[in-house]
C-alpha cells in the first residue's frame, strides 16, 4: 500500500477555491449545531463508571459520529477564510490507502510503527518526550537521560527558550538559530548514547514554518528517516504556514505526525463532543495534514490535563473508535497535572497509559505539571507510562480488567487535580553530570511501581 | 412568568431570536430600558461563573453572549433616547502576540471581559507588537491584553511593554499578560502591570484596576 500523500495538491488547493466562510460563522453556525446533531443521533454517552469502555457498540458509533461530523463541517483556513471541504469516497479511498506501518528511524536503531488494536497483544510503540521548554545548558543532558531509557522508541526532545544566550523570539532570526541548535544537539545526544539512528520527531523550538524547514537537512539537522508534527488551530482550522509545512514534510520525505488536541470544556463541550472530536482530528490528520500517524493530547481547558475521569474516557472511547474502524495509527500524549518526583504524577501517567494502550493507542509519554513548567520532566515519568503500556500487552489485559485497575488508580490522585504538587525540576531529581536519576526518585518510583504490582498489574520485568 | 424573567432566561440558554422578540416586546410593554439590561448584565455574568465553574460549556457561553447582543439591539434606542449610556468598565486591546498561532484562551478572556461590562477590541492571533499599541491609540483603551501559548513567542509581550516605555506611552495603558506558560514571575519581569492565570482571574485583575485607575 502507498503511503501518503494521498491527493495532496488537490487537497491543499482547497484552501483556495473552498466555500467563503468567517471565523465566527463556521464556529457558530457550523460546528456547535452539527455537534449537538451528530452526538445526539448516534447516541454517544460519557458513563463515569467506565473511563475506559468495553462498549464496542459506543466506539462504532463514535466513528460515525466523527466521520459525518467531519465531512459535514471541514476544515477551515483563516487566511483564505476558505473551507476545505471532502467526500465520503475520497475519504474511504484515503482510509483503504493506509499501510497500518511504517519502519521509522535508520539502521540498527530502526523500528516499526504500526496501527494496533483493541486489546492488542501487541506492545506500545513508545515515544519518549518532556513536552517542556528547558535551560540551554542542560538540554543535552536532559536529551541523553531521556535516550538511555531502553523502552524509548523515539524521541522528541525539550523546546529551548535560548540558544547562544539570547532568547529565542518566534518568527525572528532567533528563532532559526535555536532550532539549528536543537537539532544538531539532538543529533549528537542520540550518538553519545550509541543510538544515532534513533527515530526523532523534531524539533519543538521552531514554532514557525519556516524554523522547521530550515532544518531539514541529513547531515546535521532532520532526516527522512525521522519525523515532523504539523498542528490544526482551534478547532478545525488551518492556515498556510501549516500547510506549508505540511507540503514540505511530504517533499522534503521525513514521517509526518498531525499534532492536535481538542479542548474539554471549550467548542467541543463536554466529554462526548471532545471524543467526537478527536475522531474527526484523525480524518484531518489524514487528509489534510497527510500524516503518517495521529498524535492526541486532548485536555481539559482549566487543568490543560489529560488524566481527570472524563479525559481518560475521551482518550480510550476515540481510540477505539479509530483502531476498530481504520488502519490509522494513534499515538496517545498524555498532559499531567503533577510534576516530577511525585506519587501522583506517577499515579497520572501510569493512568494515561493504560487506558490509552488496552484501546488501541500507541504512547507519547509526557507532559508533567500541566505541560506548563520550565525543566520540569523527566524520563522516569515516561518510564512508568511506557513499562505500563508494556505490562498491558504482556497480560493481553481486557478492557473490563483494565477498567478495574484504572479506577484504583484513579482512587490515588483525583481528588488532588486541582491542587496537583509541582515536584521538582529536571537538575533537582537528576545527576545533570550523568544524566541519571537521583537516589530519592528512583526509590519512589520503584515503591509506586510495587504498589501497581500489588494492584494486579503484571510488569514483564 | 414576567417579560424580563423570559427575557433573561431566553438569554441564559442562548436563544437569540427568542431573546430579541421578548426585548422588544419588553420595550411595547413600555418597561424601563435600565432595568432590562441590568437584568441582562445579571444574567450573561451568571452564565460566565457557571463556565468558570464547568456547569455550563463554552458553546452555551457563547451562545448567551450572542442572545446578549440580539436583546440589547431593541433597547439601545431607547437608552439613547433617555441620554443613558450602558456603563463601561472600561475598553480593553487583545490580542495573541505575532509568531503564536493559539486563540482559544485568549478569545475566552475576550468573551467574559466583553460580558462584565468591558469594550473589547479582539485583534485575534499573530499580532505585532506596534499593531496592539496603534489599536490601543486609536480607540483610546485603558488595557492591552497579550497572550502567549508557547515559551518562545512570550517574548513579544516584553516588546508591547518595551515599545509602550520607548514611544513615551507606558503610563497610558494597564499592560495585562497571560496565557499556558505566562506566570506573574514573568509579568514582573517584563514590567507588565499585571497578570492573570485564567479568563475570570482575567476579569477580577482588570476590576480592580480599573477602579485604581
Amino acid at each position: 500500500m502507498p503511503a501518503p500523500p494521498y491527493k495532496m495538491w488537490e487537497i491543499l488547493e482547497r484552501a483556495r477555491t473552498g466555500p467563503f466562510c468567517e471565523d465566527e460563522a463556521f464556529t457558530l453556525e457550523r460546528f456547535l449545531p452539527k455537534m449537538q446533531e451528530v452526538i445526539s443521533k448516534y447516541g454517544i454517552k460519557y458513563d463515569p463508571a467506565t473511563p475506559i469502555t468495553r462498549d464496542d457498540n459506543l466506539a462504532d458509533a463514535l466513528w460515525q459520529a466523527g466521520v459525518e461530523f467531519f465531512l459535514a463541517v471541514g476544515v477551515l483556513s483563516v487566511d483564505t477564510h476558505r473551507i476545505m471541504t471532502f467526500d465520503e469516497a475520497e475519504l474511504r479511498e484515503a482510509l483503504y490507502l493506509i499501510p497500518g506501518e511504517y519502519l521509522v528511524g535508520l539502521g540498527k536503531d530502526a523500528r516499526v510503527l504500526e496501527h494496533r488494536q483493541v486489546e492488542d497483544g501487541k506492545p506500545p510503540f513508545v515515544i519518549f518526550s518532556p513536552d517542556i521548554s528547558c535551560d540551554e545548558e542542560i538540554f543535552l543532558p536532559m536529551c541523553v537521560a531521556y535516550l538511555r531509557e531502553p523502552l524509548a522508541d523515539g524521541f522528541c526532545a525539550p523546546i529551548l527558550e535560548e540558544s547562544m544566550g539570547l532568547k529565542i523570539k518566534a518568527k525572528s532570526p532567533t528563532e532559526l538559530a535555536g532550532s539549528m541548535e536543537h537539532a544538531m544537539s539532538l543529533r549528537e545526544a542520540a550518538k553519545l548514547v550509541g543510538r544515532p539512528g534513533v527515530f526523532l520527531v523534531a524539533a519543538g523550538t521552531a514554532e514557525s514554518d519556516v524554523g522547521q524547514i530550515s532544518i531539514s537537512n541529513s547531515q546535521w539537522g532532520v532526516r527522512t528517516s525521522d519525523s515532523r508534527l504539523v498542528g490544526g488551530l482551534t478547532e478545525l482550522k488551518i492556515d498556510n504556514a501549516l500547510l506549508n509545512r505540511v507540503a514540505h514534510y511530504q517533499q522534503f520525505g521525513c514521517f509526518t505526525g498531525s499534532l492536535t488536541g481538542p479542548i474539554y470544556g471549550g467548542y467541543a463541550g463536554r466529554a462526548e463532543g471532545t471524543a467526537v472530536l478527536q475522531v474527526a482530528y484523525h480524518l484531518m490528520g489524514l487528509m489534510v495534514h497527510q500524516a503518517h500517524y495521529q498524535m492526541n493530547f486532548p485536555f481539559h481547558i482549566h487543568h490543560t490535563s489529560g488524566t481527570s475521569r472524563e479525559l481518560l474516557w475521551v482518550s480510550s472511547a476515540s481510540h477505539q473508535a479509530v483502531a476498530r474502524n481504520s488502519k490509522i495509527i494513534s499515538v496517545s500524549n498524555g498532559f499531567l497535572n503533577a510534576g516530577p518526583a511525585t506519587e501522583m504524577v506517577l499515579y497520572e501517567a501510569a493512568a494515561h497509559a493504560l487506558a490509552s494502550t488496552v484501546s488501541g493507542a500507541n504512547l507519547w509519554e509526557a507532559a508533567p505539571a500541566r505541560n506548563k513548567h520550565k525543566n520540569r520532566a523527566t524520563p522516569m515519568e515516561a518510564r512508568m507510562a511506557a513499562e505500563v503500556g508494556h505490562a498491558c500487552s504482556f497480560m493481553n489485559l481486557s478492557r473490563e480488567e483494565a477498567n478495574a485497575l484504572l479506577l484504583k488508580i484513579l482512587a490515588r490522585y483525583e481528588d488532588r487535580i486541582t491542587d496537583a504538587p509541582l515536584g521538582s525540576e529536571f537538575q533537582e531529581c537528576y545527576d545533570v553530570r550523568t544524566s541519571l536519576p537521583s537516589p530519592q526518585y528512583s526509590d519512589l518510583y520503584m515503591r509506586v511501581k510495587e504498589e501497581l504490582a500489588a494492584l494486579g498489574l503484571e510488569f514483564p520485568y | 412568568m414576567g417579560t424580563l424573567e423570559s427575557l433573561v432566561e431566553a438569554v441564559t440558554i442562548g436563544e437569540d431570536e427568542e431573546a430579541e422578540a421578548l426585548a422588544r416586546q419588553a420595550m411595547a410593554e413600555g418597561m424601563d430600558p435600565l432595568e432590562v439590561v441590568d437584568g441582562l448584565t445579571h444574567a450573561i455574568r451568571e452564565v460566565g461563573d457557571r463556565f468558570e465553574r464547568m456547569e455550563v460549556f463554552l458553546p452555551e457561553m457563547m451562545l448567551a453572549a450572542k442572545a446578549m447582543q440580539r436583546a440589547v439591539e431593541p433597547v439601545a434606542p431607547y437608552l439613547e433616547e433617555r441620554k443613558i449610556e450602558r456603563e463601561r468598565k472600561g475598553t480593553v486591546v487583545i490580542g495573541t502576540v505575532e509568531g503564536d498561532i493559539h486563540e482559544i484562551g485568549k478569545s475566552i478572556v475576550a468573551l467574559l471581559l466583553e460580558v462584565n461590562g468591558y469594550k473589547v477590541h479582539d485583534l485575534g492571533p499573530d499580532v505585532n507588537a506596534l499593531d496592539f499599541i496603534k489599536k490601543a491609540q486609536e480607540v483610546e483603551a485603558d488595557v492591552i491584553g497579550a497572550s502567549a501559548l508557547m515559551t518562545t513567542t512570550m517574548p513579544g509581550q516584553q516588546e508591547i511593554v518595551e515599545l509602550l516605555g520607548e514611544m513615551g506611552l507606558r503610563e497610558q495603558f494597564h499592560v495585562i499578560v497571560g496565557g499556558t506558560p505566562v506566570t506573574a514571575a514573568w509579568a514582573e519581569e517584563i514590567g507588565a502591570d499585571s497578570w492573570a492565570e485564567n479568563a475570570m482571574h482575567a476579569v477580577s485583575v482588570l476590576d480592580k484596576a480599573m477602579e485604581e485607575r
